[in-house]
């Protein structure tokens, strides 16, 4: 009976427990003293091991609500709630990881010693740290250049080693703002393909920023459309596509067509929007 | 291959130039007489004396050689008697002024670092103190020395304090420079993978901060050299400046140039001994440039 009532209470807790609620959010920014409205009133969930793009035209505010749901920007209004609790800004919260638009590898470091810079914080054990550099460097196929110093780099072997000093220390939460923006359209592609297999076997919950339908759609299980300044929610879409899914084969399917045909129109009226003044 | 044979050339040509150069020093004069529109008044070894006589200068001034001419052995005991009754012979006015300079720099260089670190992350801090290092910084700092001798009496201390205050406000003003320009995307990242603000200021702020800083090391240890100099022209009882001042009094142009020329060597060495930090701490540069 009472062993019953534990597990009963435990599988109403976890499965229905949304990761990532944000609630009411809004930002309005104050440039040479106009004040411009970057969000306005966003509100949406992410449950738990689902992976959300945030699609829109640059300018749609996308990126704000990503960053203030890293705590790199403070939000003017609104809540934010990472496994029910509140966010605090300029305090990282655990278990939230983050990848940049642009590489912030460090330059002055290897790709070892970036890559095992979140382990080397938390007070790693040398040896662990070199197994754990070791399994990512492998993982992101680079191995023989843990001793490079990243500017020796390409672009997409340096966003790879940037997304594994994200993924060394196993956060739960991934926001990625538009990562794979400065690459080439096959480097892209082969990332997702990377980006894909890590997640089908780690499951995190992903919140992914891009203005870009194909990458949307090749990662996604839900695309939350954003409309031109000020940001606001347009329109959500759910990505049916089967797991697990190859990043090339995905966009030979009808489906796939359609879904672009769908959003495409909706995306293209904000692009539009976002363009005149 | 032909690295090596141009390397050689240059070698070749550097060394022509150094006989050249010391030929004239040590022969021109010899033609004044004869064509005194070709030789200039300056040449004239009163004021810049010449290399045989420096050289010589050189040996007595180190005790390598009584001033009567004769070389002291190094195990009949003179060498050391002679090290003993001057002193302020060559060696121990090289091994004061070092000592001071290196002392000058070390405090100037760690004070204005952590100075332009603190100061150059804090925007409250470098408000407030803004106005007073500007005004402190148009002051030509080199003419405080007397007052400095004046308060810190003839010894060793004014002498630092005279160097310190010379390197300190260039290293301070590189430093706070670079701790300015901080790319805040490293900031961001080092955050966000739970970086304390200590561990950001170690892992972070500093590693970037660095090229700015050595850009002033060189500077500055040739400015502390200068700062001890000066303090002992102003007042010391032993170092090279005092030698160089005691030379002058005698109108011993060979004396001076013996000074200068240890001088010049050893700025010449501390300058290499940073240049070869710099490129092991900032090993990472090396490949920016590479590509």
């Amino acid at each position: 009976m009472t062993v019953q009532a534990i597990n009963t209470s435990r599988s109403v807790a976890l499965p229905d427990m949304q990761r990532i609620d944000v609630r009411g959010l809004c930002k309005t920014f104050q440039l040479a003293g106009a004040a411009i409205e970057a969000v306005r009133d966003v509100s949406f969930n992410v449950r738990r091991g689902e992976f959300v793009a945030l699609l829109g035209p640059s300018g749609s505010g996308k990126s704000t609500v990503l960053n203030m749901i890293a705590t790199l920007v403070k939000p003017t209004s609104g809540q934010i709630l990472i496994d029910g609790t509140p966010v605090v800004p300029g305090q990282a919260t655990p278990n939230v990881g983050y990848v940049f638009q642009r590489d912030t590898l460090f330059p002055w470091r290897t790709v070892a010693d970036n890559i095992g810079y979140g382990l080397q914080l938390a007070g790693v054990p040398v040896a662990e740290r070199k197994e754990r550099i070791n399994a990512c460097l492998k993982q992101a196929g680079l191995q023989g250049f843990g001793n490079a110093y990243p500017a020796t780099l390409s672009g997409g072997m340096r966003q790879r080693a940037a997304l594994m000093r994200t993924l060394v220390v196993e956060p739960q939460v991934l926001l990625m703002d538009e990562p794979f923006g400065a690459l080439d359209t096959h480097t892209k592609i082969d990332m997702h393909d990377v980006l894909l297999r890590i997640w089908e076997r780690e499951q995190q919950t992903v919140l992914f920023v891009t203005h870009d339908l194909g990458e949307a759609l090749t990662l996604a299980d839900r695309i939350i459309l954003f409309s031109a300044r000020p940001g606001r929610i347009k329109d959500i879409f759910e990505v049916d596509f089967a797991r697990p899914r190859n990043a090339v084969k995905i966009r030979e399917t009808p489906r796939y067509a359609e879904l672009f045909q769908l959003i495409w129109h909706s995306l293209g009226e904000e692009f539009i929007k976002g363009r005149s003044p | 291959m032909r690295q090596t044979r141009r390397h050689g050339r240059t070698l070749a040509w550097q060394a022509l130039i150094c006989v050249c150069l010391l030929s004239i020093w040590q022969w021109g004069y010899d033609l004044h007489g004869r064509l005194p529109w070709l030789v200039p008044d300056l040449l004239d070894p009163y004021f810049v004396s010449k290399p045989s006589e420096i050289f010589e200068h050189f040996l007595i001034l180190s005790c390598l050689k009584s001033k009567l001419g004769v070389f002291n052995g190094w195990f009949n005991g003179e060498f050391g008697r002679c090290m003993a009754r001057s002193e302020n012979n060559l060696w121990i006015a090289t091994a004061v002024t070092l000592k001071n300079t290196f002392f000058g720099f070390a405090t100037g260089v760690s004070s204005g670092f952590a100075g332009g670190l603190v100061l150059g992350r804090s925007d409250r801090l470098s408000a407030i103190f803004q106005p007073f290092i500007t005004a402190v910084n148009s002051i030509p700092r080199i003419a405080l020395a007397p007052i400095i001798v004046l308060a810190f009496g003839i010894g060793d201390t004014s002498k630092i304090v005279t160097s310190w205050i010379v390197v300190v406000f260039l290293v301070f003003f590189n430093t706070f420079e670079g701790a300015r320009s901080i790319d805040e995307g490293f900031v961001n990242a080092a955050r966000l993978l739970g970086a304390s603000e200590w561990q950001i200021t170690r892992t972070v702020v500093i590693p970037s901060t660095m090229a700015w800083v050595f850009a002033s090391l060189t500077p500055a240890i040739s400015f502390a050299l200068i700062g001890v100099i000066v303090g002992e022209f102003i007042g010391a009882e032993r170092g090279i400046g005092r030698l160089i001042i005691e030379s002058e009094a005698r109108a011993e142009a060979s004396g001076m140039m013996v000074a200068v020329i240890v001088l010049m060597l050893v700025g010449v060495a501390l300058s290499a001994l940073i240049w070869r930090l710099q490129a092991y701490l900032l090993r990472w540069q090396q490949h920016n440039l590479a590509e």
